[in-house]
């Protein structure tokens, strides 16, 4: 009896509802979900725990997704959601992975060629950078978002975020140039 | 912009389209210089950010998802079907004790004259034939009723006795007016052959399978009443 009264639920009105609600979940994730995934990664520093938190952004996304209204927002709403989820990593149990020394980051590429070697390198020097500087220069840079909007993300006024942007990329360029100055005199 | 700003701006976005931004990176080769190497810098940093998502990451999701929304639906049914069972078992216990009550004729008969007023002021004159025709639909008077009239009858209608159909007629008593109830006999019902409250009297007898209870003002009234009852209905 349930059965059959769950089956003509769905064939009514509802249906539409709930196929229209999955297809914009399903265009949602597809489009972004490797914005988010690296995002995650950048947060924490390690693969498998930036897989979760995605999950579970995306598993909360999903339950509220009828609050999302404006489609070019949900980059900055997802974002948003990412960020509660890591936060909520910390109350649940104290692993506290940034504080992990990162020089061991998970590397898919073998480091072999000069290319890759360097690339090693540049994320080496990311991951240790201050979170704080980190995570603006990941939303500008693989979000692609701008100074206003980085800075409504992370609850900061403009001139802070741009002040850690110019931290961050002033301690890459000269970690990086000291880095070629170093190999340089060693060769 | 002075080379401090210039390169304080650029350093914090070096892709900014800000048109004085953009006119200060062309005052000089420089600047331009410059500007060249941080973004070669940033694609240099996006490549690095951009690492290898696992191939099946977004399948994955979807199937987290659906797996959630299926958990969720069977959680909704379930909670439906308790939902169902309770109301379902509330109703049943609570038409069967309706059902079983012991229903107190008396009180109730004399209840029933209080809230219906218009019944005492009717003037109607409906012959016993017409009362034969509304008794043979209640249960168990197929081949019951009067065989001549009691009196005049004012008035006549259907009544509800706790769940029972009875009949509700006001007759001709020696002076008032008597209210007459013909109710078919239940087990738990409870009759008792006198009652009054301050205003209206009551007897109530049993004749073949029917209950009927006579209220009125007095008790002539009510003597007659029988007496008239005695001789016609059967």
């Amino acid at each position: 009896m349930f059965t059959n009264w769950r089956k003509k639920k769905s064939e009514q009105s509802v249906k539409s509802d709930m196929l229209n609600k999955q297809r914009r979940y399903d265009s949602l994730v597809r489009a972004l979900h490797k914005d988010i995934f690296r995002y995650a990664f950048w947060l924490c520093g390690d693969k498998q725990v930036a897989e979760d938190i995605t999950q579970e952004t995306f598993l909360r996304a999903w339950k509220s997704l009828d609050s999302l209204k404006d489609e070019k927002a949900a980059k900055a709403w997802l974002i948003t959601i990412l960020r509660r989820e890591n936060a909520r990593r910390f109350e649940r149990k104290q692993f506290d992975y940034s504080d992990v020394e990162q020089d061991t980051l998970a590397d898919s590429y073998s480091p072999s060629t000069e290319e890759h070697a360097e690339q090693y390198l540049i994320r080496r020097h990311i991951s240790r950078l201050e979170p704080e500087y980190r995570e603006p220069l990941v939303l500008q840079i693989i979000g692609g978002f701008s100074g206003d909007e980085i800075a409504e993300m992370l609850e900061l006024n403009r001139n802070t975020v741009m002040t850690r942007l110019f931290r961050a990329r002033n301690q890459l360029k000269d970690a990086l140039e000291s880095a070629e100055i170093r190999g340089q005199s060693n060769g | 912009m002075d080379e401090l700003e210039f390169r304080r701006r650029a350093y914090a976005d070096p892709q900014s389209r800000d048109d004085d931004f953009i006119q200060a990176s062309e005052e000089t080769p420089e600047r331009q210089q410059f500007l060249k190497d941080l973004n070669k810098l940033d694609a240099k940093l996006e490549q690095a950010m951009s690492l290898d998502v696992p191939d099946d990451l977004a399948d994955k999701l979807l199937l987290n998802q659906q797996l959630s929304n299926h958990r969720q639906q069977k959680k909704t049914v379930s909670f439906m079907m308790a939902m169902a069972a309770s109301v379902a078992m509330v109703l049943g216990v609570g038409y069967a004790t309706w059902r079983m009550a012991p229903i107190e004729l008396s009180e109730h008969a004399i209840a029933h004259v209080l809230h219906e007023p218009k019944a005492l002021s009717a003037h109607g004159d409906i012959s016993f034939n017409q009362i034969n025709a509304q008794l043979a639909s209640l249960k168990g008077f197929n081949d019951k009723g009067f065989s001549s009239q009691p009196g005049q009858i004012f008035y006549s209608t259907y009544c509800d006795f706790q769940g029972v159909r009875s009949l509700h007629l006001v007759m001709q008593g020696e002076n008032g007016k008597v209210t007459l109830f013909i109710v078919p006999t239940e087990e738990r019902m409870a009759l008792e052959s006198q009652f009054a409250d301050n205003h209206f009297k009551g007897l109530g007898f049993s004749k073949g399978d029917a209950f009927l209870l006579l209220v009125g003002e007095n008790q002539q009234d009510l003597q007659f009443a029988r007496q008239e009852l005695d001789q016609s209905f059967i």
